[in-house]
C-alpha cells in the first residue's frame, strides 16, 4: 500500500469540507476519487499535499508520515500534484518550468556558480537532456520546449504541468481534474497518457468529472459526498451503487435514474427503441420569436460555432446541452450582443441581433443570466437588484418591481440586506435571475444556471425556472447538466465542438443513448 | 548638454569634477541590485533605506567611539543590517505584495523616527559629523559595484535562482515542486539586506556627515529605489541598475530645464512606465534602444545538447 489516509478531517467555518476520510492507494494502481462539485475532492487532495492543515486523522506515504508536513516537504517525499486551475511559471519557457521541477535532486551549486566553475556543467547539460525526455513522455514536441508556458494551448498546458510533476520522480502523481475543459480527442489523448504512465509504474490518484474517463481508467473508484466517503470499489461496484448514484446523479429530479453514464448494463436496446419514437413536439416551430441561420463564430483562427441554425417559439422553454467547450455559452453571448458573429443572422422578434447593441437587445426583451452568476459579492441583495434597475429608474414602479422580484424568491426577500457574497451558491443563482427578471425580458437565456451547485441546490434552480416560464416567459437555456436540462425543456439541441448534432424534445432525447455518447465523448 | 558633452571630450576632466555623482551611481547601483534581489524573489519589500541606515550609522560610529579601521567598519555595518534583516525578516515576509511593502515602510520609519531620532548617540536630528575621507572611497565603491552585480547576476543563474524564479511567478506551484518558500525568500532577504547595509555603509562616507533625512534613510528614499526597479525592470539584474544611473542623472539630463525640472523628470518617468511597463531592460533585451538591425536577443531557455 502506497498511500494511507485514516479518518481525515478538514472544517472551513462550519462546513465539513473533509469529514473523516479514510482511503487506501496500492501501489501501481490508478485510484479515482470523484463526487459531485463540492464534494471534497479538492480540499482532500490540499491536506494530503500540506497546503491545508490536517484538523484530524493521520496519513502515510508507505512509512513516511505526512500528517502536519508542509507542502515542500510532502512534495519532497515524493508526492507529486497538479492543479485544478493549472498553476504554471507562466513567464518562462516550457523547459525552465521542467527544470525547476527538479530542484529537490539538484546538487546546491550557489558556491561554483558565484566562481563560475564549470564543475556542474554536465550536471546542467543531463538536466536539459532528462527535460526535453520529459516533455516527450507526456507527448510534448521539442519545439515546445522554449516557449513561454503561458503561451501554449490550453491541452499541452495541462501536459507541461504532468511534466514538471513528473520531474519529481514521484511515487505517487495526484491529478486534480487533468481533462477538464477539454474536447473529446484531447480527453482521449489524456486517458491514453495516463494509462501509460501508470503501465510504467508510476502510482496515480486520479480526481475528476468525466465518469467515462475515471470509470475507463481507473481499477478503483472512491466516491466522496458532502465531505465523506460514500462508496469505495471497482468501477462496476461503485456505478451500480444505488447511494453513488443518488448523491451524483441524482440532479435528475423526480425520475428514476438507473445507472450512471459511462457504466455498463445499461439496456441500451430499450432506449434506441424509445428514442425512435419522434413526439410531435420534437419539430422546429413554424412561428418563431428566436430564429438563428448558420451562425457560425470564431475566436481568431479557433471556430467555436459552426453553422448553427435553431429556432425558438413564444412560450417554450429550449435547452442547448452538451460537454464543456462545446460552444454553448458563445451562442448565447453572440445572440446578447456580446460577440459579433463572422456570418449567419439571428432575429429576435424583428431586431438583427448580429448588428445590434447588446444595450438596443436587452432594451427589445432578450435579457441573458450570464454563466458564473456575476453578481457584485460586496453589494446587498437589495442593492444587486436596484442596480439592475438603473437605466431606469421610475420610482414607485421599479420597487414595486423589486418586491415582485423578491415575493417569487422570497428568499431573497428574507436576505435582502445581507451582501451578496455570503449566499450560498444556489441563492446567488436566484439572484443572477431575478436580476435578469428585472429587465422584464420576453426571452431569457440562462447560462449553466447549476454550475457548481450542490443537487438539493439545482433542484430548487429548476423549480425556479420552471416557475418563470409558467409565468410565460420564454427561455433558453444552456446546461451540461443534461438530465436536469432535458427534464425541463419542451425541445432541446445537442452541441458538440460547435455544430448541432441531435434535436427532439426534451423527453426524447433524455432517453437517446446518442445523446450519452455525445455527451460523455464516447 | 555641457554635462554629457563633457564626458566625451574630457573624460578625466569629467572625472574629476563629478566624482561625487559618480559615486552616487555607484552606491545607488548597489542599492538597486538589493532592490532587484527581493523582487526577483517576488516580495515587493521597501525595506532597504532601514538596512542602510544600520549599515551607514554602525560604521560611523565605530570610527568614532572606537577609532577602528575603515574596512572593519565597514564590514560590521554590513553584516549588523544583514542580521537585521534576519530578524526583521521573522515576522514581516509571511506578508506579500502591498502588504509587505506596507509593513517595510513600517520598519524604516519606525527605525527613523522612533530609534535614530531619539537615541542620543546617534546624535539624534543632527545626524554625526565624521573625518572620513570623501573622495578616497571612488575606486572601492566602482568595484564593489562590479562585484556585486557579478556575483548576484551568478546566483540567479544557479539553483538558488532558479527557486526565486519559481517563487515570484506562483509561490504555490514552487511549494508543489519540493521548494522551501519561506527559507528561499529568508535567503534573499536577507542578502539584499546585507548588500542593502553595505552600499548603506559606503554612502555614510560620501560626505562628512551621516543625517536621518527622509530623503536619505525615509519613504522618499525608498520610493526612489522601487522607482530603479520599476523604471530599468526587474527582470534582469541590470535592469535596477540602468534604473539607478537614470534616476541618479535625471536632474543633469534636465539641467537646461531650470526650475521646472521635476515637471520634465515627471513627465519622462511616467513615459517609461506607459511605454515601456516591463521596465527599460525587460525580456528581449533593450527594446527602447535597440536599433532595427541588431539582432534580437535569443530565447532563454536552453537547447539540449
Amino acid at each position: 500500500m502506497l498511500l494511507r489516509l485514516v479518518d481525515v478531517q478538514r472544517h472551513f467555518g462550519g462546513v465539513r469540507a473533509v469529514d473523516g476520510v479514510s482511503l487506501e492507494v496500492n501501489q501501481g494502481s490508478i485510484q479515482g476519487l470523484i463526487g459531485p462539485n463540492g464534494a471534497g475532492k479538492t480540499t482532500l487532495v490540499n491536506v494530503v499535499t500540506g497546503y491545508a492543515r490536517f484538523q484530524g486523522g493521520r496519513a502515510w506515504l508507505e512509512s513516511d508520515e505526512l500528517t502536519g508536513l508542509p507542502a515542500h516537504r510532502i512534495a519532497s517525499l515524493g508526492i507529486a500534484r497538479t492543479f485544478q486551475n493549472i498553476r504554471l511559471f507562466k513567464d518562462l519557457t516550457a523547459i525552465e518550468n521542467v527544470l525547476i521541477g527538479m530542484h529537490t535532486r539538484r546538487r546546491d551549486d550557489t558556491l561554483a556558480q558565484l566562481a563560475t566553475l564549470p564543475l556542474f556543467r554536465s550536471d546542467e547539460r543531463s538536466r536539459i537532456k532528462d527535460a526535453y525526455a520529459l516533455l516527450e513522455s507526456v507527448g510534448l514536441p521539442h519545439s515546445v520546449g522554449t516557449r513561454h508556458a503561458a503561451t501554449l494551448p490550453y491541452g499541452d498546458q495541462r501536459r507541461l504541468e504532468i511534466a514538471r510533476a513528473l520531474a519529481l520522480r514521484p511515487r505517487l502523481l495526484i491529478l486534480d481534474e487533468p481533462a477538464a475543459g477539454m474536447n473529446p480527442a484531447e480527453k482521449q489523448g489524456m486517458r491514453e497518457l495516463i494509462e501509460r504512465l501508470n503501465a510504467e509504474g508510476l502510482t496515480i490518484l486520479l480526481i475528476d468529472h468525466d465518469m467515462r474517463l475515471v470509470m475507463g481508467v481507473c481499477k478503483r473508484v472512491a466516491v466522496l459526498n458532502f465531505g465523506k466517503k460514500i462508496a469505495d470499489g471497482t468501477p462496476d461496484e461503485v456505478s451500480t451503487d444505488a447511494g453513488v448514484i443518488k448523491a451524483y446523479l441524482g440532479t435528475g429530479g423526480d425520475r428514476e435514474v438507473t445507472s450512471a453514464p459511462g457504466a455498463s448494463g445499461v439496456d441500451e436496446a430499450t432506449e434506441v427503441e424509445e428514442a425512435a419514437v419522434t413526439s410531435r413536439a420534437a419539430r422546429e416551430p413554424d412561428k418563431a420569436i428566436l430564429d438563428v441561420e448558420d451562425l457560425t463564430v470564431s475566436y481568431g483562427a479557433v471556430v467555436a460555432v459552426r453553422g448553427v441554425s435553431f429556432r425558438v417559439a413564444a412560450g417554450e422553454v429550449v435547452a442547448l446541452i452538451g460537454a464543456n467547450g462545446a460552444g454553448k455559452s458563445t451562442i448565447l453571448n453572440t445572440l446578447s450582443g456580446l460577440i459579433r458573429p463572422e456570418s449567419g443572422t439571428a432575429t429576435f422578434d424583428g431586431l438583427d441581433l448580429a448588428n445590434a447593441k447588446a444595450s438596443a437587445i436587452v432594451r427589445h426583451g432578450l435579457v441573458q443570466v450570464p454563466e458564473g452568476r456575476e453578481i457584485l459579492a460586496r453589494q446587498t441583495v437589495l442593492e444587486n437588484l436596484e442596480l439592475a434597475t438603473w437605466a431606469r429608474r421610475d420610482g414607485a414602479a421599479t420597487r414595486k418591481r423589486i418586491e415582485d422580484v423578491m415575493k417569487r424568491f422570497p428568499i431573497l426577500g428574507e436576505r435582502r440586506a445581507l451582501s451578496a457574497g455570503s449566499l450560498s451558491g444556489g441563492e446567488q443563482q436566484m439572484l443572477a435571475i431575478a436580476r435578469g427578471l428585472l429587465a422584464r425580458p420576453r426571452l431569457l437565456l440562462l447560462d449553466e444556471p447549476s454550475l457548481g451547485l450542490a443537487p438539493q441546490m439545482v433542484d430548487e434552480v429548476f423549480r425556479a425556472i420552471e416557475e418563470i416560464h409558467k409565468e410565460g416567459t420564454t427561455i433558453l437555456l444552456v446546461e451540461q447538466n443534461a438530465l436536469r436540462a432535458l427534464g425541463v425543456a419542451d425541445r432541446a439541441y445537442v452541441i458538440e465542438t460547435g455544430r448541432i448534432l441531435l434535436s427532439g424534445s426534451g423527453d426524447d432525447l433524455l432517453h437517446n443513448p446518442a445523446v450519452r455518447r455525445a455527451y460523455l465523448g464516447g | 548638454m555641457d554635462f554629457f558633452f563633457n564626458l566625451f571630450s574630457d573624460p578625466v576632466g569629467f572625472w574629476n569634477s563629478h566624482t561625487l555623482l559618480i559615486s552616487q551611481i555607484g552606491i545607488n547601483g548597489i542599492i538597486a541590485t538589493s532592490m532587484f534581489l527581493v523582487l526577483y524573489s517576488g516580495q515587493l519589500s521597501l525595506a532597504a533605506p532601514g538596512f542602510m541606515a544600520v549599515g551607514a550609522y554602525t560604521s560611523v560610529l565605530m570610527e568614532l567611539y572606537w577609532h577602528t579601521p575603515f574596512a572593519v567598519n565597514i564590514a560590521a555595518g554590513t553584516l549588523l543590517a544583514a542580521l537585521g534583516g534576519l530578524l526583521v525578516g521573522l515576522p514581516v515576509l509571511r506578508l506579500r505584495g502591498v502588504f509587505l511593502a506596507i509593513a517595510t515602510i513600517g520598519f524604516i520609519e519606525a527605525l527613523r523616527l522612533g530609534v535614530i531620532l531619539n537615541v542620543p548617540i546617534t546624535g539624534e536630528g543632527l545626524g554625526l559629523k565624521h573625518a572620513a575621507d570623501p573622495l578616497g572611497g571612488v575606486p572601492i565603491i566602482l568595484v564593489s559595484l562590479v562585484v556585486t552585480v557579478f556575483l548576484v547576476w551568478r546566483l540567479t543563474k544557479g539553483r538558488l535562482g532558479s527557486a526565486w524564479s519559481a517563487i515570484r511567478q506562483d509561490e504555490i506551484a514552487a511549494l508543489s515542486q519540493g521548494i522551501n518558500v519561506a527559507q528561499y525568500k529568508m535567503i534573499a532577504f536577507v542578502f539584499s539586506a546585507l548588500l542593502a547595509g553595505y552600499g548603506g555603509a559606503l554612502e555614510a562616507h560620501l560626505t562628512f556627515i551621516v543625517a536621518p533625512g527622509d530623503e536619505q534613510y525615509g519613504v522618499t528614499r525608498a520610493v526612489q529605489i522601487l522607482t530603479f526597479a520599476v523604471l530599468g525592470g526587474s527582470g534582469f539584474v541590470l535592469g535596477p541598475l540602468a534604473g539607478a544611473l537614470i534616476v541618479t542623472l535625471l536632474p543633469y539630463i534636465f539641467l537646461q530645464a531650470g526650475p521646472y525640472i521635476n515637471v520634465f523628470s515627471g513627465i519622462f518617468l511616467i513615459a517609461v512606465i506607459v511605454f515601456r511597463p516591463q521596465g527599460i531592460v525587460g525580456r528581449g533585451g533593450l527594446a527602447i534602444v535597440r536599433p532595427a538591425w541588431w539582432p534580437r536577443a535569443r530565447a532563454r531557455a536552453p537547447s539540449p545538447g
